[in-house]
This record gives C-alpha cells, sequence and structure tokens, in this order.
C-alpha cells in the first residue's frame, strides 16, 4: 500500500517539484558539478568520482534524468551522462525574472517621478 | 567554487513542450515564430540552406542542412555570425531531435563539432537556454518571453 502512496505523491509533483527535489541532495549536486567541469561522461567515470557504489550512483543519477537536469545519450558502446541546465533556466525565468521586473519598473517610476518635479 | 576545467564539445539541452511535433517543427523552421524567440532573427530552411535575416531583412547566416527529416529531425551547421572572433572558427553542428512523449513533445538540441570552435562552444551556452526558454513560452502561451 506504500508503493501506491508514493506513485499518487509523485504525479502530484510538478516539474518544478521535480527539479527541487533532485537538486535538494548533496551527492546530486556533486555529480551536476562534475559533469558541469566535464559533460558526457558514463557511468564507470561518474562512479569512480564518489565514495558510494554503482547502484547508488544509478539511483542519484536516475533521479537526476527524471527531474530533466541530466540527459543520458548513447555513443557507441558507452552511455553519456551530460548536464541539462534547462529546467533550472525555465524556474530562472519564472522567479528571478519576476523580481527584475519590478526592480526595473521601480526605477522607471523613480525617473518619471524626478522629471516630473525637476 | 566550480570552474569550466575543459571545453565542452558536445552540448546537450533538452526541454518538454506542451505542444504537438508539427507545431515545434514550425516553430524552429518558419520566420515568422523564430524572430519572436531566437534572437530577433528570421530563420528560414529553405534549397538545403538555413537561411538567417535580421529584422531588417540583412543576411545574418547561411548555413548547410545536412537532415531534414520534418518533424522529427533537423540537423545543421552552425557558424556564429554576430561576433567576429567566433565567425572565424571553423562550423559545429546543431542536432534538433523532436520526440512525443504522453502528448507533449521532447525537444533535445545537442550542439556538437565544437572542437576547433572554444569560443562559440563558450559562448551559446547561456544563448542556447534563453531561446529555449522563449520557445516554450511562446508555444505554450502564445506570447514571447518579456
Amino acid at each position: 500500500m506504500t508503493c501506491d502512496h508514493s506513485v499518487t505523491y509523485y504525479q502530484n509533483m510538478t516539474d518544478d517539484d521535480v527539479v527541487f527535489r533532485a537538486l535538494a541532495d548533496p551527492t546530486r549536486r556533486l555529480l551536476l558539478d562534475r559533469l558541469f567541469e566535464r559533460d558526457g561522461r558514463t557511468l564507470t567515470e561518474l562512479e569512480s568520482q564518489l565514495e558510494m557504489t554503482r547502484f547508488g550512483v544509478m539511483k542519484h543519477l536516475h533521479i537526476l534524468e527524471e527531474a530533466g537536469l541530466v540527459v543520458s545519450r548513447k555513443a557507441g558502446r558507452s552511455r553519456l551522462h551530460y548536464l541539462n541546465p534547462v529546467p533550472i533556466r525555465l524556474i530562472h525565468d519564472r522567479w528571478i525574472d519576476k523580481y527584475n521586473e519590478h526592480r526595473v519598473s521601480a526605477l522607471a517610476e523613480l525617473k518619471t517621478q524626478l522629471e516630473e518635479t525637476a | 567554487m566550480t570552474t569550466i576545467t575543459e571545453i565542452q564539445t558536445t552540448q546537450v539541452y533538452q526541454i518538454f513542450i506542451k505542444a504537438t511535433p508539427e507545431q515545434v517543427w514550425d516553430a524552429i523552421t518558419k520566420p515568422e515564430f523564430t524572430e519572436r524567440y531566437f534572437h530577433g532573427v528570421r530563420v528560414e530552411i529553405a534549397g538545403g540552406r538555413r537561411i538567417s535575416r535580421g529584422p531588417d531583412g540583412d543576411a545574418w547566416g547561411d548555413e548547410a542542412v545536412t537532415e531534414i527529416d520534418p518533424p522529427r529531425r533537423l540537423v545543421h551547421e552552425w557558424r556564429s555570425a554576430w561576433d567576429p572572433e567566433m565567425a572565424e572558427e571553423p562550423a559545429s553542428r546543431v542536432t534538433w531531435e523532436i520526440e512525443e512523449q504522453d502528448g507533449v513533445s521532447m525537444l533535445t538540441v545537442v550542439h556538437d563539432q565544437l572542437e576547433g570552435a572554444p569560443k562559440t562552444a563558450a559562448g551559446v551556452a547561456g544563448g542556447w537556454m534563453r531561446v529555449l526558454s522563449g520557445l516554450k513560452t511562446l508555444l505554450e502561451t502564445g506570447e514571447p518571453l518579456s
């Protein structure tokens, strides 16, 4: 029954929830840092950088792939993992740009006020 | 603090868009769409070429299309014509792949063969994120990113 609960839980998660959940773990952030330094790595290469079992690294990579933060592609006989920064950019565009807009409009208003009183 | 220690000679960007593959295809191959999210550039695919024009109709780029399979796959050369230093670098390659997954389109952009083009490799990363975010917003809301 606990399995059913977890399925429902994940179904109700939005794209943003999945990204934040994936980022809320130091090992997963470390994996992203490693891919940022050098992209397109195999599981074996990533595993050698962490003090963790192959299964543990696979589990973390899977969560990162579910969130779209890592994309894996076949290259010949190996599978390479790439950092996909787009989901973080989408969060930036949705949240941070709003703050910038306010700042810009506040400055624009200040300019108008100063020019009117001048 | 993490720094880039090597040139990323293959860059992969992926985004899910609530639109059909045909809509995504039109958005990446027709100038009336591209000008609304691709830095204002009017992109047209014609006669085996990918022609880019600026807002005034000036020619900004002319790259060879090496594979075209609507609405699934488009492969073309890439030259960063807007920057003189990047423009001198050898051409790299851009692959657009569109797959339908549970009623949404998964768009993957692979920019590779960047071995001889380190300035382009460093220069395009932020651009691709902005372009893809803008493309998603345009297709899902009908409005470009502000």
